[in-house]
């Protein structure tokens, strides 16, 4: 466990840090970021990655932190998971959501260190960041040698570790739209310890109008072998009236339609079986939230 | 902070292991060192065709690389255990001919630091033609593959006790049967292996090894690299933790010291934890069969086991322990018939060894969850079922039918104090409060009681060295031929040797794990430091007491007016002598020379015994359980350390619960562990897992022992897997005791809740 040679740049710029991975790709092994290193660190370990180049991201100044602008949560490269951790890292439904998320990630070490956008760019299939991502519509900014752009979360995932970044592109953000004021969000994981990678886990935000569903949102982890929107579910709940008896039907379309991996612990028959119970209890929690945020309103 | 109230550390080691400044082998700094990284085989089985290891020169090391080509001829590892099972089944040092299992040593390569030796494995061509694997000892067993040509892969058949006569099963009330699976386990010390061999300058060798027991190391490099066994000298520095896997002498061990030889120069080989995972060995490993029978009453008429062991690919200390299980059939019970059968058979997975409880755990699973099998079967309370079968405190010592003779016990006492302990009845009442709400989630409860085997056996095993001596400074040298991985025997011996003495803790030094300090001794395992080695040393300082008294008489007739023989008395390390004269044992030994005793002492087996109690709540739903309460109640005799005894109960505790709920080293069809993501794959309890615990004890003596000392250290992975296995059938009120197989991953416990109908 001791990762062979590689070449290192820790270059100052965000435009220097494509130069070198457009350098970099081109060799043989190819050039791979560093932000937090949690995963890259292991990979080069393992000797699972032998990259020609290691381009550091620590010395590039403009790439942190997190920021509201625009309706969106601007979520910069190098924004820890720890970030996201503390309560009041974005307004609104949205504020909620995160550290319920986020401590869901690993351990607190690695929450210290790790990066949401690596986590996106790294593509686990079961990563908590994913089923954000695709839930709220996020988009993933890029910078490349021919420029910059954006790309739908919807499309960036496309199986396990594979994603839409080119060998020379730079994941510079993450940019999250902001749930309405008055939407209710609910997160629920299954996993065996408390730091092991999520089976499945669930994101739910709904909108409500009086007591009918107007807008589904679920974003779902361990359902399929990357991170999707259980849609069927969706469609049914908007326009339902919210309760214990939608939400189970919500749960029984979203483990229809999932389409699981085999894996030791994890088989396929169970984690469908999760996708099903964890929509309907995350819906729970969306409705519990949204009701305990009037309350606090009304209050 | 003032120095009154600075930390006290409980155990002396603790500064040093807390603060960093712990010495492991691989923090020793050795001029010249060479370090080392083995190729292994990534098939579990196959015909070695070529091991290259030439690229690897080009590529890093600085030595030629080897392979077995390169070794001595017949290069294997010493045999263990009962004559005859290793015969035909050598265990090669570097595999020339048949790799048995993925992780199996091939080559080695050195060079000046780990990264360079790495790409010089990498650099390694091997070419190994696949054979079939045999995974699992059902499997094995009936296969027509012969992992060892000419040889049967059963390698060990033996029965313990008289096979249950026909009649008793047929006369019984009712017979309850189970299957059980033992998963095998890593038994991930938080050191993994680590061997430095380094030339002494005289033609032996100098070897410091985090290990279990260095005597049978240092005799066992000398055997392989014919040096007298004088020529060896073994230390165990600070060393990680063992749980048993490291009292073997391993093929990297042996490839090291043999190659520290050649070049002459100093050899250091740190296992990783990827490494570790194929290639260390692993625990547990058996498919249980258990017969068991009652009368109409509940009493128990019959039971039989019969043991299927997986010892992985080669037979080597893995084989004493279905041998353990057999021996401890019997339980806690006064059953008229116990019979138990074990056949041991290779496979194509990594050596299995003994894995803390080493046998026990095993047999206390298979008797104590059919206990609460046959509980459910007559509709009687576990409780209850327990207290009617156990062997009574007055019938002690008492022989069992599978040839045990435990040594004292109170078993009854244990179990009440975990009733109370626990608060059976609200949790009683509880769970008919859910059994009754529709909806709620089921809540279950499930007991253990065990007995415990500590000490070791067999004649090599029955006996520990200790010695004492005073020393010119007025403090006090203990050795022992134990070895301390951990369990804090710097700290316990002294107080130990301090008592006897009289004296301050602080004037008392202990020493064990050097074969240079301590040229005889056993080792530590099997719960036996403080029951054998702490003896030893409480016996040597009593008769180190006895020859200051008769030297400082010496010393008075040629220092003055003469003495009475027997007239000099202890008093904490001064000699009173008539007429109000004294000495100290420092003056002493300055003015006589060395005053030294050494005791060897032997002693049987020692069964302690206890009861532990869980209550989970499943949800039925997702297959997960929470473990609410747990209650562990040990006798371990008369404790000399509560401390660090609770430690060791805490300790084995969490790992009873890793056996239960969530460590298991699966392998794919090809035996292949499937393991690529380490300790995000194999999952350990963590703080976040450990459930809400009490501690109890009761205490009974040994009573053949000067401490009254029974072992410690074991008894959580003994006591915690039927408990909590046994609490989650009651929440579920499963009839069929197989639904349910360790570990109790969500999918087999909602799979279970299914079968049963309590999920959706």
């Amino acid at each position: 466990m001791k990762s062979p040679s590689f070449g290192y740049v820790a270059p100052a710029s965000t435009a220097d840090v494509v130069d070198a991975l457009t350098t970099g790709s081109a060799a043989p092994g190819g050039a791979v970021v560093l932000a937090g290193g949690q995963s890259l660190l292991v990979e080069l370990h393992h000797r699972r990655v032998r990259p020609a180049l290691v381009v550091d991201l620590g010395r590039v100044g403009d790439l942190g932190g997190l920021a509201v602008a625009g309706g969106e949560l601007h979520v910069g490269a190098l924004a820890r998971h720890r970030d996201a951790e503390r309560p009041g890292a974005a307004p609104g439904p949205l504020g909620r959501l995160l550290p319920r998320v986020a401590e869901h990630v690993a351990h607190p070490p690695v929450r210290a260190r790790g990066t949401i956008a690596g986590s996106l760019a790294w593509g686990h299939p079961a990563a908590e960041w994913g089923a954000v991502a695709v839930a709220l519509d996020a988009r993933v900014d890029l910078r490349g040698a021919g420029g910059g752009r954006s790309v739908a979360a919807a499309d960036w995932f496309r199986g396990p570790h594979r994603t839409a970044r080119r060998p020379d592109e730079l994941v510079t953000a993450l940019r999250l739209p902001l749930p309405p004021a008055g939407a209710g969000v609910g997160f629920v994981e299954h996993r065996r310890t408390a730091a092991s990678y999520a089976g499945v886990a669930v994101v739910a935000v709904l909108e409500l109008e009086g007591p009918v569903v107007t807008s589904a949102r679920l974003g779902v982890v361990g359902a399929a072998d990357r991170p999707e929107r259980a849609a069927a579910a969706e469609g049914f709940l908007r326009g339902a009236e919210a309760g214990e008896a939608a939400f189970a039907r919500a749960g029984e379309l979203a483990a229809r339609d999932a389409d699981p991996v085999d894996e030791p612990h994890q088989p396929a028959d169970h984690r469908r079986h999760l996708v099903g119970v964890l929509v309907r209890r995350a819906l729970g929690r969306a409705l519990a939230d949204r009701r305990s945020t009037d309350e606090e309103e009304d209050a | 902070m003032s120095a009154s109230t600075a930390f006290q550390p409980t155990r002396r080691e603790d500064v040093r292991l807390l603060t960093g400044t712990g010495r492991y082998v691989a923090d020793l700094a050795v001029d010249g060192c060479l370090e080392a990284a083995f190729v292994r085989s990534r098939l579990a089985h196959g015909r070695v065709r070529r091991v290259d290891a030439a690229p690897a020169r080009a590529v890093a090391s600085v030595v030629p690389a080897l392979a077995a080509a390169a070794l001595p001829g017949r290069f294997v590892v010493p045999p263990f255990g009962q004559p005859g099972v290793a015969e035909g089944r050598d265990w090669e040092v570097l595999a020339g001919e048949r790799v048995r299992h993925v992780g199996q040593p091939l080559a080695v390569v050195l060079a000046a630091d780990r990264y360079a030796a790495e790409d010089g494995a990498d650099a390694v061509v091997v070419d190994v033609d696949p054979l079939p694997a045999l995974v699992g000892p059902q499997a094995a067993a009936a296969s027509d593959v012969q992992l060892f040509d000419g040889l049967g892969n059963v390698v060990v058949e033996q029965d313990h006790g008289e096979p249950v006569p026909q009649e008793v099963w047929a006369a019984a009330h009712v017979v309850v049967e189970a299957t059980y699976t033992q998963q095998l386990l890593a038994p991930v010390p938080m050191e993994s292996r680590a061997v430095l061999a380094a030339p002494d300058g005289a033609g032996g060798l100098r070897v410091w090894c985090s290990h279990q027991a260095p005597h049978r190391l240092r005799d066992n490099l000398g055997q392989a690299l014919r040096l007298p066994p004088d020529r060896v000298r073994v230390t165990v520095p600070d060393a990680g933790g063992a749980f048993g896997s490291k009292s073997a002498t391993f093929p990297e061990y042996l490839a090291v010291a043999l190659l520290a030889l050649r070049l002459g120069r100093p050899v250091r080989w740190v296992e990783d934890r990827a490494e570790a995972f194929s290639a260390h060995t692993h625990g547990r490993g058996q498919r249980q069969r258990v017969r068991l029978a009652a009368d109409r009453d509940g009493r128990f008429l019959a039971l039989d086991l019969d043991v299927l062991a997986d010892l992985g690919a080669y037979p080597h200390v893995g084989v004493v322990v279905p041998t353990q299980t057999a021996l401890m059939a019997t339980g806690a019970y006064a059953t008229g018939h116990v019979h138990a059968r074990v056949r041991a058979v290779v496979t194509t997975t990594a050596p299995t060894a003994p894995y803390r409880g080493a046998g026990r755990p095993e047999a206390a699973y298979a008797v104590e969850r059919t206990v609460e099998a046959l509980a459910r079967r007559l509709g009687a309370d576990p409780v209850e079922l327990r207290r009617r079968n156990f062997i009574a405190p007055e019938r002690f010592p008492h022989t069992t039918p599978t040839g045990r003779t435990y040594d004292s016990g109170d078993y009854a006492r244990a179990l009440d104090v975990a009733v109370d302990a626990l608060e059976l009845d609200r949790w009683r009442t509880e769970r008919a409060r859910r059994r009754a709400e529709p909806g709620a989630r089921p809540l279950g409860i499930g007991f253990c009681s065990y007995v415990e085997r500590t000490g070791g056996d067999g004649p090599l095993l029955l006996q520990e060295n200790g010695s004492v001596e005073a020393l010119a400074d007025g403090s006090f040298l203990a050795r022992c031929g134990t070895s301390a991985t951990g369990q804090g025997h710097e700290t316990a011996f002294a107080q130990v040797v301090a008592d006897a003495l009289g004296v301050d803790t602080a004037l008392v030094r202990a020493v064990d794990g050097d074969t240079g300090e301590v040229p005889h001794g056993v080792g530590s395992f099997a719960s036996r430091s403080m029951q054998m080695g702490g003896a030893a040393l409480h016996l040597a300082a009593r008769e180190l007491v006895d020859l200051a008294r008769q030297r400082a008489v010496a010393w008075a007739a040629a220092a003055g007016p003469p003495v009475p023989a027997g007239s000099a008395t202890w008093d904490a390390g001064r000699l009173l002598l008539p007429g109000g004269r004294w000495i100290g044992t420092g003056e002493l030994v300055t003015a006589t020379g060395e005053l030294r005793a050494d005791h060897v002492f032997r002693q049987e087996a020692a069964f302690p015994f206890g009861c532990y109690g869980a209550v989970v709540e499943v949800d039925p739903d997702t297959g997960e359980v929470e473990v609410l309460r747990l209650v562990a109640v040990d006798d371990y005799g008369t404790v000399v350390h509560p401390v660090i005894t609770r430690g060791q109960t805490v300790g084995s505790l969490v790992q009873g619960l890793g056996q239960a709920l969530y460590e298991e080293v699966p392998h794919d069809g090809d035996g292949v562990p499937l393991l690529a993501e380490g300790l995000f794959d194999y999952l350990l309890p963590t703080a976040s897992e450990v459930p809400p615990f009490v501690l109890r004890e009761t205490r009974t003596p040994n009573p053949s022992n000067p401490l009254g000392a029974k072992g410690a250290g074991e008894a959580g992975c003994i006591g915690v897997p039927p408990a909590v296995v046994n609490a989650v059938a009651d929440a579920l009120q499963l009839d069929d005791p197989d639904l349910l197989q360790m570990p109790l991953t969500p999918a087999r416990v909602w799979r279970a809740a299914r079968a049963a109908g309590a999920a959706s």
